[in-house]
């Protein structure tokens, strides 16, 4: 604050830690680099060496021991307010919390919270198991119950966004790229144009689609209106009816489509040889044809790799729920619900444990995306080194 | 050479560093500076740092730096009291004085049994509020804020309608029938989202929804569910109220302001009576069953970070600063400034409706605070409220239900 006599005194312990740790780095990168030179290595890979050294060591202290100490703490409870994290009687209560699931026949007249009951052994606090749903099996009734239904309601909701998105994503910015590809006048602009996007912050990008989607004001209902009033219906309350969350971010994901997406398959487009179209043409080969044996094989590289990106961002959706609030009840993405946990309920550990499921998911899915690459991904390089092509 | 220019860059760097040293003692001599924050937007965090500066310039032992944090507050705090940076005072609004229990905020009772200011006296808040603070057999911090929850109506409608204004002496069953007699095709006579909280009519029918003792959440006794039938039974029904859809459309207190509503529940401090073009008056809420007219306060306290180097001069700053709060914002949680003279002279614009306003204050209540409040709040929201309001099953049997799992956040 203007002419506060304490400003000075508040900030210059920072700034002595700024000059500390530049200093400090500094010495680091000297002492290493003259310890190369006495080992005998030469002074350009030496200097190499020295200049990664302050990436490797952020890399070490904002990374590498965040994500050690997070799986640290998926095994004890703790709350960030804390001193420290205390030991769980089961280490692996925050997994079995957040996956168990029971099974109990639900006698006539009874509730099933009543009949479901709590989690058994040591547990740090009361987890009871709540009713995710009811079937009929030769004459009775059964319910099902979870520990903590809101989060397998969440993977559901992030799985299934991931699989709607993705492709639909994937299919229209192959549309994009395909048509900043023709030859057209001012394509320049157009390809800066539709790069636009990317450059926005997703914070931003959040809320114009929240003021589109708004029910009332929203531009998406304005010019829905017609047909509102043609079928004698009320406007669709997008992020606010249950049935329409899923659609309604699905939607907004779709901007996604612009941007890098279409900059690297237009990339890929360009490489493709002109004379593979020139011989296919020759031979009688239609457009479809063309795109169907020539441009999908040989854009295939390029396709996946937009999507194992596609597929990660999709599974870590965080930043559009953040700023577009809807129902838990109704499901919550995954990272959004573990940031949750973390802060408002004052569950590190567990959202720790969360984190490193999400996480394991992640590498699950992006390893099968991998092992199906094999059948489809088509590398020029790697057919002629086996002597194809 | 190299050798040489290398040494010459380390002994320019220590030559740097050493202006910084000569200041490290040059600053301890200085009065010791004490951090706060708060959420307060651009003008209240003007008007926050005036009383701020007043109390610096009244003192030589400590300076107050101000550091307002009107975005993601809970979320910056948090992650400074984690990294023990976070600022030695800081505003906490009820829901989150639950952090007493996790041991960040410093213990003041011995402070206060030691000071003999008004502005330190416990029996000078009145009870409803002080609960807030007296957590844990300490006290953590001192409310600067109590809004009650008034009735403001819309004169105009009620006149146009042949409707009395509405008393302190109101029972709910006048204010629902008023509520009924005001809705027509143009307006309707009350409104509800889920605000006020439910809390506030389980207390006016007799109910708790969590006990003295914090040990239990009797929701599904006859009083309760009372309370809670009484909200269900308006909210979004279209014969006293806007439905969801009504309200997605036109916003919440917007259709007060719009003259779309003729009663709307809300702070004390609300500009809700100084609407253009609105003739409003200010009423308390109706009587409930004990005759009292039970409010909700909406309040909030300053507290000490529990890790200040300076805890002494943390707690006198936090004695003074309050005391200049008390006399900026309304309504003062303070008995002895239950007054108009007092509420007048903090906010001019309320001199016309200060008396219904200091007519709520003796009813008010806050939450009472349990560890772990934020997740009984989000089940007693997600299982009992929601399912309520949209006729998903009885009160009782939803009332039944999450007594179970609210009782199971309160016995751990």
């Amino acid at each position: 604050m203007t002419g506060d006599p304490g400003a000075f005194a508040t900030y210059y312990p920072t700034l002595l830690r700024y000059v500390g740790v530049a200093v400090g780095l500094g010495i680091l990168m000297y002492g290493l680099y003259r310890l190369l030179r006495l080992a005998g290595v030469k002074h350009e890979p030496a200097t190499g060496f020295t200049l990664v050294v302050p990436w490797i060591v952020g890399f070490l202290i904002f990374v590498t021991f965040p994500i050690g100490l997070s799986f640290y703490l998926s095994f004890t409870e703790y709350n960030i307010l804390w001193d420290r994290p205390k030991p769980l009687a089961d280490p692996l209560f925050n997994y079995k919390r957040a996956l168990s699931i029971r099974i109990v026949e639900l006698p006539e007249g009874e509730r099933p919270i009543q009949v479901l009951g709590t989690m058994e052994g040591e547990t740090p606090e009361t987890v009871r198991y709540r009713e995710i749903g009811r079937f009929h099996w030769r004459g009775k009734e059964y319910v099902i119950g979870a520990t903590d239904g809101y989060f397998l309601k969440g993977v559901w909701l992030t799985l299934r966004y991931a699989v709607l998105s993705v492709p639909l994503g994937m299919v229209g910015a192959l549309g994009v790229a395909l048509l900043l590809n023709q030859n057209v006048k001012g394509v320049g602009f157009w390809r800066t144009l539709y790069y636009l996007p990317a450059v926005l912050p997703a914070a931003a990008v959040a809320l114009l689609w929240y003021w589109l989607f708004a029910p009332s004001s929203g531009l998406v209902n304005w010019f829905l209106s017609p047909i509102y009033r043609l079928l004698d219906m009320q406007p669709l309350g997008w992020f606010t009816d249950k049935s329409l969350v899923l659609p309604s971010f699905i939607i907004m994901g779709l901007w996604g489509i612009f941007g890098a997406n279409t900059v690297i398959l237009l990339a890929g487009l360009k490489n493709i040889p002109k004379d593979l179209y020139e011989a296919a043409a020759i031979d009688g080969a239609g457009t479809f044809t063309k795109f169907r044996h020539i441009t999908i094989p040989m854009l295939s590289p390029a396709l996946f790799y937009n999507l194992v990106t596609n597929t990660i961002a999709a599974l870590t959706i965080f930043t559009q729920q953040a700023f577009i609030p809807t129902d838990r009840q109704d499901g919550w993405f995954v990272n959004w619900f573990i940031y949750n946990e973390a802060f408002n309920f004052g569950r590190m550990g567990y959202a720790s444990a969360l984190g490193w499921m999400l996480a394991l998911l992640v590498i699950l899915l992006t390893l099968l995306i991998f092992r199906s690459s094999a059948a489809w991904v088509f590398y020029e390089g790697a057919r002629q080194e086996a002597g194809g092509a | 050479m190299k050798k040489s220019r290398h040494v010459l860059i380390l002994t320019l760097l220590v030559v740097a560093l050493l202006p910084l040293g000569a200041i490290v003692p040059a600053v301890a001599q200085e009065p010791v500076t004490l951090r706060i924050t708060n959420w307060a937007g651009v003008q209240e965090a003007a008007e926050f740092q005036q009383i701020v500066d007043e109390v610096n310039a009244n003192n030589t032992e400590f300076q107050i730096v101000y550091e307002p944090k009107p975005d993601d507050y809970y979320t910056q705090l948090q992650t400074q009291l984690a990294g023990g940076t976070a600022p030695d005072l800081f505003w906490l609004d009820q829901d989150h004085m639950a952090w007493a229990y996790d041991g960040v905020l410093l213990d003041i009772s011995e402070y206060l049994a030691n000071d003999d200011r008004d502005v330190a006296n416990p029996e000078d808040y009145f009870p409803g509020v002080w609960q807030t603070v007296a957590l844990n057999d300490g006290v953590f911090g001192l409310p600067w804020i109590a809004q009650p929850v008034v009735l403001y109506y819309n004169r105009d409608i009620f006149d146009a309608m042949g409707v009395e204004y509405p008393t302190a002496d109101w029972t709910w069953d006048d204010f629902k029938a008023a509520a009924e007699a005001l809705t027509t095709e143009e307006h309707y006579g009350f409104t509800l989202n889920g605000w006020p909280p439910i809390h506030m009519f389980i207390w006016s029918f007799g109910g708790e929804v969590i006990s003295e003792d914090l040990k239990t959440s009797p929701i599904d006794t006859p009083e309760a569910i009372a309370g809670a039938q009484f909200y269900a039974d308006m909210i979004y029904n279209p014969a006293c109220c806007p439905t969801q859809e009504v309200l997605a459309e036109e916003g919440f207190a917007e259709m007060f302001k719009a003259g779309r509503v003729a009663m709307f529940m809300g702070g004390a401090a609300d500009d809700l009576d100084r609407v253009e073009g609105l003739n409003v008056g200010v009423s308390p809420v109706p009587k409930g069953v004990n005759g009292e007219n039970v409010t909700f306060a909406w309040t909030a306290a300053t507290v000490i970070n529990a890790k200040t180097e300076h805890p002494d001069l943390a707690y006198e700053a936090l004695v003074q600063l309050t005391e200049g709060i008390h006399h900026w914002k309304i309504v003062s949680p303070r008995v002895s400034q239950a007054t108009v003279e007092h509420l007048v002279a903090s906010e001019p614009r309320k001199e016309a409706n200060a008396e219904p306003i200091l007519a709520a204050v003796p009813y008010m209540r806050a939450f009472r605070i349990v560890p772990r409040f934020a997740e009984w709040s989000q089940i007693f929201w997600e299982d009992f409220q929601d399912p309520l309001f949209h006729g998903e099953d009885t009160a009782e049997n939803l009332a039944a239900d999450a007594r179970i799992l609210l009782e199971d956040v309160l016995g751990d």
